[in-house]
């Protein structure tokens, strides 16, 4: 397994840190992407912060009440190795479907 | 972010001016055959800010809930009208009803839960939605008020100090009024002088909660460490004197800027709200 | 980078050749080829894009910058146009540079480099400045990744003098393959099928020469991968998969499908074609670029060329479309797929002359 790790998001405004209010995942918990995983406050808004991707949360920076800076590490997922910083998806591979049907007089000659 | 978007401004005109509402319906992946629930932003917040980056959105539509937002004048995706009637909680309230209608909103009718309408609203959206509960009983099912106060802080903002500070930088006394108009100028969005005609509208139609009680159940909820909601229980005291049903939750550590993250906040209202 | 080399030379004694059948996925088997590649020639660098210490974005090189040190595989930053500069002044101080080009849309901005010094320098020195360069590039769509990650550049790359292209389709031809480019004294642009990265297959180590493969005694030229009587199916990269399964179900119906792999691009082994189109009599070609100027075109005249006498229909060509590539949700709309395949199939089966 791999580990993937994402910094605290650009959060605009020319906002360079944010505390952190509560955690709403923790290390062992498997996440969808999406799926909120902290609120920060910054010095103009509270925020939630959903996932930038499906998997194990490996570990979080930051306890309640601790400032980090934009671009420092928020938190590691544990992805597989061969999927680890792909852009895109890994294919499926499925049996061929197909709706054509070929029709031939084969002259042999 | 799921659900069909139905953005656009509003063009509905009720007082013969158009209100240049930006009005959002959200509809949730899988319905929960529940009445659909408005949400009402805080002053110098909009609808992007009070209920999307914080995760409510997303919230009440996996709880299955069809969402109505609106930013309200001056603020967001709306647009700043010139008038200064447009700013009037009347008005507000009276374009709000018709923005309900609009997206599908119908009259409470005993044992259908998909008539009525919910609605939430924080900071100054409380206090509309406190209002438009008690003008709108046949229509309002529950509230859910947020960082609520008795008055609002609003009333008391200097307006011409502001101004004049806007002008030529004089510095404002008044720290209440100071500090609101840092965070009106903190968002390069805002447009700052509608947001000025909406205090001074606000002023001409202070509010008064004790004229006009919501009869509809209500959950207030605030941050404990939230000064601008201190006097919520006052407010819970006045809707329970009149026979409401009232709860009240307070969020432990939050304050008025920092609760409306809060995942208690968030379930809490889902939960009043799921009957 | 003279002392990293040097650590990297004492490094090489481990490099113990692989042996044997392994099953392995094309990322592995690509893994494999470039550090026997590393182990048997201190002279080649691996760098590009998260090529150090992630390992690639596709995990290609994973774990090679910790065997042989930061000198010799190595991040860069985040522009091609330098990739493939320091590529060309690191071939003529006697390198040979293996630079990887994260993804096939990030070519562009180094197609001056690649044109117009690494195509040439060999031919514009007399021969004294050859360019060793093997360039990686993960290349065509079926990842449903967004714009630039998906483009197919087969055509543009063979129409440049100077260059040559490969592009294997399964992870015993990517193993082989690798190792054979990255031992050229030209530069070779090796397009990897990104959408087969996963797919694992039988690598069998010991076949140098890809003798592995039913026809391939070599690492040069095209492979028949399967031998047929009634139309021949034209392929590279990641198409020759879907063309194998296109020969299965035309089966059913009773067509006998050959399919060929071309491999080589550039050049393109004409012989293998016509050899094949001689006696299917039919051709389809398949490419996920797009129609207007792509490969197929090639392939189409060199097939009239060499078996106009007995060819039976007009060659198709089942391609992509005239579009930019399109984002993932429409990529299986872009990409041809089975029944357009087949279609082709069935209009060079029943095309009569006259």
């Amino acid at each position: 397994m791999a580990e993937i790790s994402f910094p605290l998001p650009d959060l605009g405004e020319g906002l360079i840190e944010a505390t952190v209010l509560e955690w709403l995942v923790s290390p062992g918990d498997q996440v969808e992407r999406n799926q909120p995983l902290v609120e920060v406050e910054t010095t103009k808004s509270a925020v939630e912060l959903p996932s930038p991707q499906a998997g194990k949360v490996v570990r979080i920076h930051g306890g309640p009440g601790d400032k980090i800076n934009v671009g420092e590490p928020l938190i590691v997922f544990e992805v597989p190795d061969n999927t680890a910083g792909i852009v895109g998806t890994v294919p499926k591979e499925e049996a061929p479907k197909r709706r054509v049907r070929l029709s031939a007089v084969l002259d042999e000659d | 972010m799921s659900g069909r978007h139905t953005g656009e401004q509003h063009h509905h005109t009720v007082e013969g001016t158009d209100p240049q509402l930006y009005v959002e319906v959200h509809e949730p992946a899988a319905d929960a055959g529940l009445r659909p629930v408005l949400l009402l932003h805080g002053f110098s917040s909009s609808t992007k800010l009070n209920w999307e980056d914080t995760g409510w959105l997303a919230a009440l539509l996996e709880a299955g809930r069809r969402v109505i937002t609106v930013d309200l004048p001056g603020h967001g995706r709306s647009g700043a009208p010139e008038d200064m009637d447009s700013y009037s909680p009347s008005r507000i309230r009276a374009d709000l009803l018709q923005v309900a209608f609009d997206a599908g909103a119908r009259p409470l009718r005993d044992g259908d839960p998909v008539s009525g309408l919910d609605v939430i609203g924080y900071s100054l959206g409380s206090r509309l939605a406190w209002e438009f509960g008690a003008t709108q009983p046949e229509l309002v099912h529950r509230l859910v008020l947020g960082g609520p106060n008795i008055a609002d802080p609003l009333a008391a903002f200097d307006l011409v100090a502001a101004q004049r500070y806007l002008a030529d930088g004089t510095p404002i006394a008044d720290e209440s009024t100071a500090g609101l108009l840092k965070m009106a100028q903190g968002l390069p969005s805002n447009n700052i002088f509608a947001l000025l005609s909406l205090v001074e509208a606000i002023k001409g139609e202070p509010f008064d909660p004790a004229e006009a009680i919501p009869h509809m159940p209500m959950l207030l909820v605030a941050g404990e460490k939230d000064d601008r909601a201190a006097t919520m229980p006052e407010l819970a005291e006045l809707g329970a004197k009149s026979g409401s049903l009232v709860e009240q939750l307070l969020i432990p550590g939050r304050n008025h800027s920092n609760v409306i993250t809060s995942r208690a906040f968030k379930q809490g209202a889902i939960d009043f709200l799921s009957v | 980078m003279s002392n990293a080399i040097l650590e990297s030379e004492a490094a090489m004694a481990d490099g113990t050749p692989n042996h044997g059948v392994e099953q392995l996925s094309m990322q592995q088997a690509l893994n494999r080829a470039l550090d026997e590649v590393l182990a048997g020639n201190p002279k080649a660098l691996i760098f590009g894009e998260d090529c150090g210490r992630l390992g690639g974005v596709f995990r290609i090189t994973d774990g090679l910058q910790a065997k042989y040190g930061t000198g010799r595989v190595f991040d860069t930053p985040l522009a091609e146009s330098g990739i493939l500069g320091m590529s060309v002044g690191l071939a003529m101080a006697g390198f040979h540079p293996i630079p990887e080009v994260q993804f096939d849309g990030f070519a562009y901005p180094a197609i001056n480099q690649i044109v117009c010094q690494i195509a040439r320098m060999n031919y514009r020195s007399r021969g004294t400045m050859p360019m060793p360069v093997t360039l990686r590039v993960p290349s065509f769509g079926g990842i449903r990744a967004p714009e630039h990650h998906g483009e197919s550049l087969e055509a543009l790359f063979a129409h440049v003098p100077g260059l040559k292209v490969v592009s294997p389709s399964n992870p015993h031809e990517a193993y082989h393959l690798l190792k054979y480019a990255a031992t050229r004294p030209d530069p070779v642009i090796f397009m990897e099928p990104k959408s087969r990265y996963w797919q694992k297959g039988g690598v069998n180590f010991d076949s140098a020469d890809g003798s592995d493969s039913p026809a391939g005694d070599s690492p040069t030229g095209a492979n028949v991968m399967r031998a047929g009587r009634h139309v021949t199916l034209v392929a590279w990269g990641a198409m020759v998969a879907r063309c194998l399964q296109v020969a299965e179900l035309a089966a059913e119906d009773g067509i006998d499908v050959e399919v060929l792999d071309l491999r080589w691009l550039k050049p393109i082994d004409e012989a293998a074609l016509v050899a094949s189109v001689r006696k299917t009599r039919r051709a389809v070609v398949v490419h996920e670029a797009p129609l207007t100027s792509g490969l197929g075109a090639e392939v189409a005249q060199l097939v009239t060329q060499g078996c106009f006498d007995t060819l039976k229909a007009p060659v198709e060509r089942i391609t992509g479309f005239d579009v930019p590539y399109p984002s993932g949700d429409l990529e299986d709309e872009y990409i041809p797929n089975i029944d357009r395949i087949l279609f082709g199939i069935q209009r060079v089966l029943e095309y009569r002359r006259g």
